[in-house]
């Protein structure tokens, strides 16, 4: 046991404090291990793995539609992004074009997402913070996007729109959805603008955040952060502006310089506005037509990969396709490769706000947790 | 009613275990203990994060591998009486990950939840619905007024 | 003095004591109540957290607490129960005939073993909740697998005994500026001072004392944005975790008996009104509680958890306001 840690126990640590895997901070289940010496942070171990299901290896030989609807219970957060990105790597394998349609609203159903999931983040991040009422105002904001997903889905978490050369037809939208949108665009740009002026203007918070969970850019790089986490310490990437989806689009991409959780916070707030600039490009050009390509054939195809930007980051799927049926299957989530700047984040700070620093780069340990395990058939 | 079903009735502490399902349901729940749209804390509904203080246990998703112990380890911190709630369909059944039938099952599912533990009342869904919920605490309430 | 005096006398301080549980078993409620319609909810009705949660707690199932000193635990919460109570009553009129335990020194010195329950509570308090948890941390591969291994109890525990070295500070310096303005030690000469010069408040020492006081008592009961001993980001509920059923019930009721308490200290000392049944002025006493619960609700509504980077500069300069009035009340 001695022999593998000569090199570690040179440092001055003095207890671990384990929390987990029921935590009220950390509402999804993991285990963090938090090194420390006078409450101050020396060293930290996040371990996941916890909620394990092992969806790759049930979606082995699945037919593809159903795999693709599988892959949105990965995550009750970003559910469309993981069924839009398996239906992309489908219809890149297959080269079945999408209808116009079909494409805008996925967006409207990804940036809509986007909304709920980054309040979310700010939500939690109130509540590691200790301030359950800006919790409650932006649970409150966010309800009116989760009522829109759900007029649009038919179900509050998981509305599986995106299917194989389209959307369902359940998802079209006509004058009465777009009006409802428009509206609840309008009150959550409102809302939220009220709000960030109320969070950035609180001394206390402000105090609380400033300075807490510094990654560097350097560091940000070389643990391969992704998505917004590295968007806060001042690197200008974001793949939505590589992409071909969101080509007629126009947006910023928000970056901010200090790498702390202001940062990590302030990105997430500015985009909320983007994604809402998005939604209204969408609705206002919202193409006529048919929402379905169905003239495709079902052919084998070799391993086909895609990738897109969710709100965490960067999402990788790729399969094969065999006989209609899904194989060698992998699936990356942008969370498992944020794990390091994590647990680089709250190193040196006081275990309070080791806690913030773990939340700021805001993980979901659910969709982390997909790790096959090797085992002879 | 006497005093102690009074009493029992008119404050409930709910905790939430999450059991390795999809966030969906935890996050819903959540959501109707924290959204002031439904505000579970006007129902006398508190959510608490402790074993010892908690009346209610509402336990979302499949239960993996390494949550069967500390689920069970979590239901013997409970004193009585108390409450088990199987909230969506995972907690209820599975769900998807144990009932797809793809070619290789997945051995990593423990559950559904009464194995493991005792249920008393299931909340359906994927996802469930912050309204469905609020039911089903009220659905598990009889037990806990009932008791001894 | 005779019989009947000493049987009014017991009378009065059992009434007092009475009223004084009836009074601060709403006091959570109201204080839950408060926060909810800041934050744009309905909220509990305001009788549940202060008086049916306790009730509910009191019917439970009676466990064993996770802890290497089962007893002592399950005692602590009654001891901080019956030192609020003593607090309670050495502010009373009727037994200023004790001297020397009726002085400021016997105040202080009782907040000081409330404060530091709370450091043996997180001491023996294990719960399953951290070290516990049935988890395979320790396995190959794992970072520093020799290290010591604790509790997040024991944090909190670390924390209740630096609030003791100087969280309670503001609220000590508070009580000592109406001690220098009335020049006695004793809280009869305080109380029968202010019947003369009318009450400290009303002065710039007791403006300035007041606020010091306020700030104080926040710290004392461990409300946000001061309940870093019980912070939910890291230490759940900390020392507190392990008390189930009727002791669980017993920390609800001392925390709102608490509560009445400061505040009916803060009424005897700053506004010569000590807590009598007796008297009238028990109605200033009971609106005082209710005024500090309603500020309280609010300050802790709009404020996040302070860490000790925000808590050291805080107290600090609470403090310099306190020796300020102290300055002042010679003046």
């Amino acid at each position: 046991m001695d022999e593998d840690n000569k090199v570690t126990k040179k440092q001055v640590i003095e207890t671990e404090v384990p929390l987990g895997t029921v935590h009220s901070a950390a509402i999804e289940p993991y285990r963090v291990r938090l090194f420390v010496e006078d409450e101050i942070v020396k060293d930290a171990e996040i371990t996941v793995g916890v909620n394990h299901r092992g969806v790759e290896r049930i979606m082995e030989g699945l037919p593809v539609e159903k795999a693709n609807s599988l892959t949105e219970k990965i995550c009750g957060i970003c559910s469309n992004s993981h069924i839009w990105n398996s239906v992309l790597v489908a219809e890149k394998a297959l080269g079945i074009e999408v209808p116009e349609r079909a494409l805008y609203i996925r967006i409207i159903m990804e940036e809509l997402e986007r909304l709920h999931s980054h309040m979310l983040y700010l939500a939690h991040g109130s509540e590691v913070l200790g301030h359950e009422t800006f919790a409650m105002r932006i649970f409150y904001i966010r309800e009116t996007v989760m009522e829109l997903l759900r007029m649009i889905g038919g179900n509050r978490v998981q509305y599986g729109v995106p299917i194989i050369g389209g959307i369902r037809p359940r998802a079209e939208l006509d004058l009465m959805r777009i009006q409802k949108i428009k509206d609840g665009m309008d009150f959550v740009e409102e809302k939220i603008t009220e709000f960030a002026e109320r969070f950035v203007s609180d001394p206390m918070v402000m105090s609380r955040i400033t300075g807490v969970g510094i990654l560097k850019k350097e560091d940000a790089i070389r643990l391969s952060a992704t998505g917004p986490t590295l968007r806060a310490t001042g690197v200008d990437i974001d793949l939505r502006r590589d992409m071909p989806e969101y080509e007629s689009f126009e947006f910023n991409v928000i970056t901010q310089d200090d790498g702390d959780v202001k940062a990590n916070i302030l990105v997430r707030v500015l985009e909320i506005p983007e994604s809402i600039k998005i939604i209204r490009q969408a609705i206002d050009h919202l193409p006529e037509g048919k929402i379905t390509n169905r003239s495709w054939d079902m052919e084998d195809s070799p391993v086909t990969n895609n990738y897109i930007e969710v709100p965490r980051g960067k999402l990788y799927h790729s399969y094969s396709l065999d006989d209609g049926r899904v194989r060698n299957v992998i699936i990356r989530t942008p969370s498992i490769t944020n794990i390091g700047a994590m647990e680089y984040a709250c190193i040196g700070y006081h275990i309070t706000d080791a806690q913030l620093a773990i939340v700021q780069c805001d993980p979901c340990f659910t969709c982390t947790d997909r790790a096959i395990k090797i085992i002879q058939i | 009613m006497s005093l102690k079903s009074y009493s029992r009735a008119r404050s409930v502490h709910v905790m939430l275990v999450y059991t390795g399902g999809c966030n969906g349901c935890d996050i819903e729940i959540v959501n109707c203990i924290f959204s002031p749209k439904y505000d579970a804390e006007q129902y006398k509904i508190f959510l608490t994060w402790n074993p010892r203080e908690a009346d209610v246990l509402v336990v979302t998703g499949p239960v993996t591998k390494h949550n069967e112990q500390p689920l069970r380890e979590i239901y013997k911190a409970i004193p009585e009486p108390k409450a088990v709630i199987a909230a969506g369909a995972c907690a209820l059944m599975g769900g998807v990950y144990k009932n797809i039938n793809g070619d290789i099952p997945s051995e990593e599912i423990m559950g559904p939840v009464d194995k493991i533990i005792p249920v008393d009342a299931k909340v359906p869904g994927c996802a469930v619905r912050p309204e469905d919920v609020l039911a089903g605490a009220v659905a598990a309430l009889p037990k806990l007024l009932n008791a001894k | 003095m005779s019989i009947a005096d000493s049987l009014i006398a017991f009378i009065a301080v059992i009434g007092t004591l009475i009223l004084a549980f009836f009074v601060s078993a709403w006091l959570p409620g109201i204080e839950r109540r408060f926060q909810a319609r800041i934050q744009q909810r309905i909220g509990p009705p305001i009788s549940t957290p202060g008086i049916m949660a306790p009730l509910k707690f009191f019917f439970k199932e009676v466990i064993n607490p996770n802890s290497p000193m089962p007893g002592l635990y399950n005692v602590l919460p009654i001891i901080g129960l019956i030192i609020t109570i003593s607090l309670l009553m050495i502010t009373m009129p009727q037994l200023y005939v004790l001297a020397a335990f009726t002085s400021v020194i016997a105040l202080v010195g009782l907040l000081k073993v409330e404060e530091i329950i709370y450091m043996f509570m997180g001491s023996l308090s294990q719960s399953v909740l951290s070290l516990k948890m049935p988890f395979p941390d320790i396995v190959k591969g794992a970072k520093h697998p020799g290290v010591r291994r604790s509790f997040v109890e024991e944090l909190s525990s670390m924390r209740a005994f630096r609030l003791i070295a100087f969280g309670s500070f503001p609220i000590y310096i508070a009580i000592f500026v109406t001690v220098a303005i009335a020049k006695s030690i004793y809280i009869s000469d305080i109380v029968s001072y202010q019947q003369i010069h009318g009450p400290i408040l009303f002065s710039l020492a007791g403006i300035l004392g007041a606020i010091v006081f306020f700030i104080g008592f926040m710290i004392l009961l461990n409300e946000y944005p001061f309940a870093i001993l019980k912070t939910k980001a890291d230490v759940i509920e900390g020392p507190l975790l392990e008390y189930a059923a009727k002791y669980r019930a017993y920390v609800y009721i001392s925390r709102g008996f608490l509560i009445f308490v400061l505040a009916s200290i803060f009424s005897t000392l700053f506004l010569g009104i000590p807590p009598n049944i007796l008297s009238w002025t028990i109605l200033i006493n009971i609106a005082v509680t209710l005024v500090f619960t309603m500020i309280m609700a609010t300050v802790s509504t709009f404020s996040p958890i302070f860490t000790f980077k925000q808590f050291y500069p805080l107290v600090a300069g609470v403090s310099m306001i306190g020796i300020l009035a102290i300055i002042a009340s010679f003046l």
